[in-house]
């Protein structure tokens, strides 16, 4: 397994070994140089006093010489000269100077004792040819100052340092004397202890740089499982949030990518089903974008992110990629079984431009609406973000409504519901507004979007409600409806806000509660038996938007309301379209006879409202009678 | 097979010595010290040398059998190197053989001796005494000039 993975990733083997590689050449050669400077600083301390008592007594040499115009004749001559200079040399000798001797070089360039001294059978005759172990000698003659020759073929010798004693500037005698092994080797052995401490501290300093390394190659295995998505093996959302401030977006174009009907999959296949297509979708995206430039993150169940790289040239090649993308899905059969397979297609929003945007958020946002307009075409398309096109309609975000709440930014605008014979005001619907931060009111066709079939859309209705029921006890001559979706007539939460209320005298029956007509409230025996309860606690129940989907006249009996309210988009037909009018016609005569009070909305002229008057319509709604504003104090 | 194996294993501790260079005593100085000899003696003679020591150590017989035929007897040589303190007379003379020593003193106080390689500093040393060569008609070469003393 490691040995494939090595073969797959070569990086993981060679960048190692290359780097432990330098750090050992690295430690080796540093090494030798603190040896090399330690070695020689040893050499110094240990021999300096040396030299200097050798120097002392080439001078005192010199000295006795100072009368001699010939060192070599007067020396052989004179038997006296002879013993004080081998006394001399005999001060030299110590169990580290092996030998210590006065030689001369004659004529034939051959060296001769003129002195020594060591005793006995070892002591060399005057005038004894010494024959030299190395030509090195010879460059005493023409440096003129002190040599020190190391040896490494003799047994006994460590090292021989030369002393020229000079007449008339030339070298004339030399006085030698050579260094036993053991000196050599006690320096060697101070040498080697020091070796020993470097040795282990660089063995300690190379066993952390590679424990370093191992941690550090293990923390980026790590690292790269913890950002990976295990089903799809593309980035998950853990990456986007570790590195989206990273990412530079001029470098970008960005993608929202969602797998339409994906739920649909799910539902008739199972999640096995499910999460297989993922994966081929996924391996699909990978296989078309390009390697080691584009990053493709999974952020959500069938939701991709794609951020393309533009070349030098342009955003075109980026933009291509994201078309291919598109058209190898669209193209592409994906395999639910061994044998039979389903089409797929995605939808797809591209924003152009995230580096307009002033974080990744921003531009993630933009074309996360980019995406949401390509869902509202049909899906199994591409919508490229258009600023001047989104700016009067982008919705708000999740995370802007959040804040919303938090900071009590929500309210409520109220318009009136008239009784139509006298135009009178009967009712307020409460009507959802947000104040942006900037100051804006956004309506709820930019709010709702955003929340549907998330909690927030709960905790959205919760404040609706907190707010109106504040104005119903402020204000006991009111009647305010309040907008409820389905969801809500089965939450646990919302009931108990409402069943609280209804405790308080007057005010479950001035509260309305708009319900929009959907085959689910009749479907679900806990929202038919909550509306029932409800209605006993005294709230009215209204129909909302009734006519514009699940129109069923089983619906009302199931139901039962007290009112239902028209859909506008009806009402607005009325007077052109002989079907609108005749369908209101006919609502109007089954509530009649129902019992049930019928509420035109959107009656914006007073031509409509003449139509639903002569319908004999109870109530009516719309820019012909007023406006959503704040309610007056 | 047990026995078989630990008697193999006996055995060639045993003879260790004769399979590996790395038990047996070994010395350099004897090494270059036969090596010398080697080229003085093939300087001196033109004949094939067989070379005496006296008293030769069993090393000294392995390193210098490299270079020479080793002589058992003095009689038979025709090289004698004296690298030890003997009685000298007890050996054969040097009216057809070379004598050569290891002691600077001794070719200084004999005759015999035509030269000496010896140990002087601990620098290896060769003298030739130049009348002692003359008399046996010896002409080394030219490289040995710096060696050759005139006594």
């Amino acid at each position: 397994m490691k040995k494939k993975f090595f073969f797959k990733y070569p990086f993981y083997f060679i960048v190692p070994t290359l780097l432990i590689s330098t750090i050992l050449a690295l430690l080796f050669f540093s090494t030798l140089k603190i040896e090399e400077s330690i070695e020689k600083k040893v050499f110094k301390i240990s021999t300096s006093d040396i030299f200097s008592i050798t120097n002392n007594s080439a001078i005192y040499i010199r000295s006795l010489l100072k009368e001699s115009n010939n060192y070599p004749h007067d020396i052989k001559a004179d038997k006296l000269l002879q013993h004080k200079i081998d006394n001399s040399l005999k001060t030299l000798i110590t169990p580290n100077i092996k030998y210590a001797y006065l030689i001369h070089r004659d004529e034939r360039g051959i060296f001769r004792f003129l002195g020594d001294a060591s005793s006995s059978e070892e002591k060399a005759i005057i005038g004894q040819k010494l024959d030299i172990d190395s030509p090195e000698w010879l460059d005493i003659y023409t440096k003129n100052e002190p040599l020190l020759i190391q040896h490494s073929m003799l047994q006994q010798l460590s090292m021989t340092y030369l002393i020229p004693i000079m007449y008339q500037n030339h070298v004339e005698l030399i006085l030698a004397i050579d260094f036993s092994i053991q000196k050599i080797e006690e320096i060697k052995q101070i040498i080697k202890m020091i070796q020993r401490a470097i040795l282990t501290v660089m063995v300690i300093i190379f066993i952390i740089l590679l424990i370093s390394i191992v941690q550090a190659m293990r923390f980026r295995s790590i690292r790269k499982t913890a950002f990976t998505d295990k089903l799809t093996n593309v980035y998950n959302r853990n990456y986007l949030q570790k590195y989206e401030d990273f990412i530079n977006l001029d470098n970008y174009i960005m993608a929202t990518l969602d797998i339409d009907y994906f739920k649909k999959v799910n539902d008739s296949y199972g999640h096995d089903v499910g999460d297989s297509i993922l994966k081929q979708v996924a391996n699909r995206i990978l296989l078309t974008v390009r390697n080691n430039e584009d990053i493709v993150i999974r952020y959500g169940g069938e939701e991709f992110l794609i951020l393309a790289k533009i070349q030098r040239d342009g955003n075109l090649d980026a933009l291509n990629v994201i078309e291919r993308v598109f058209s190898t899905i669209q193209e592409n059969k994906f395999y639910i079984s061994f044998d039979e397979s389903i089409a797929i297609t995605v939808s797809i929003g591209v924003n152009l431009v995230p580096q307009k945007s002033r974080t990744f958020s921003e531009a993630f946002k933009l074309t996360d609406i980019a995406l949401y307009n390509a869902k509202n075409k049909g899906r199994n398309t591409i919508v490229i973000y258009d600023e001047n096109e989104n700016t009067q309609n982008a919705c708000m975000s999740l995370n802007e409504i959040k804040d919303a709440i938090e900071e009590n930014r929500i309210l409520c605008y109220y318009q009136k519901i008239v009784d139509t014979q006298t135009q009178q005001l009967s009712h307020y619907e409460a009507l959802l507004r947000i104040i942006d931060k900037n100051g804006s009111i956004i309506t709820p066709d930019k709010i709702l979007p955003s929340i549907k079939g998330t909690f927030i859309l709960r905790n959205i209705t919760k404040e609706v409600l907190k707010i109106c029921h504040e104005q119903l006890r402020k204000n006991s001559a009111i009647v305010i409806n309040i907008n409820l979706n389905p969801h809500d007539i089965i939450d646990e939460a919302i009931l108990s806000i409402l069943q609280n209320y209804a405790q308080s005298k007057n005010i479950a029956t001035r509260m309305g509660l708009e319900i929009v007509e959907t085959e689910d409230i009749t479907q679900n025996s806990n929202a038919k038996e909550n509306i029932f309860m409800l209605k006993q606690l005294g709230y009215k129940i209204f129909i909302d938007d009734f006519g514009s989907g699940y129109s069923n006249f089983n619906y009302l009996s199931e139901i039962r309301p007290d009112y239902i309210k028209i859909d506008g988009t009806i009402i607005q037909k009325i007077l052109d379209d002989k079907l609108s009018f005749l369908l209101v016609k006919n609502i109007v005569s089954f509530a009649k006879e129902a019992q049930i009070k019928v509420i035109a909305e959107y009656v914006s002229d007073e031509m409509i409202y003449k139509k639903i008057k002569s319908l004999e319509i109870e109530y009516a709604q719309g820019f012909y009678f007023s406006i959503p504003a704040p309610l007056e104090s | 097979m047990k026995v078989f194996i630990l008697l193999l294993t006996l055995l060639s501790f045993i003879f260790a010595e004769n399979y590996t260079f790395l038990v047996q005593p070994y010395s350099k100085e004897v090494e270059l010290e036969a090596k010398i000899i080697a080229e003085i003696a093939t300087a001196s003679l033109h004949s094939k040398i067989k070379l005496f020591i006296p008293q030769i150590s069993e090393m000294e017989e392995k390193v210098y059998s490299k270079y020479f035929t080793l002589s058992p007897k003095c009689e038979d040589a025709n090289f004698v190197f004296i690298n030890k303190n003997i009685e000298e007379e007890s050996l054969c003379d040097n009216a057809s053989r070379l004598f050569f020593t290891n002691n600077y003193r001794k070719l200084l106080a004999n005759d015999k001796y035509f030269g000496a390689l010896f140990w002087n500093k601990s620098r290896p040393n060769i003298v030739f005494s130049k009348k002692r060569l003359e008399a046996k008609a010896i002409i080394l070469p030219k490289t040995f000039e710096q060696f050759i003393e005139i006594f």
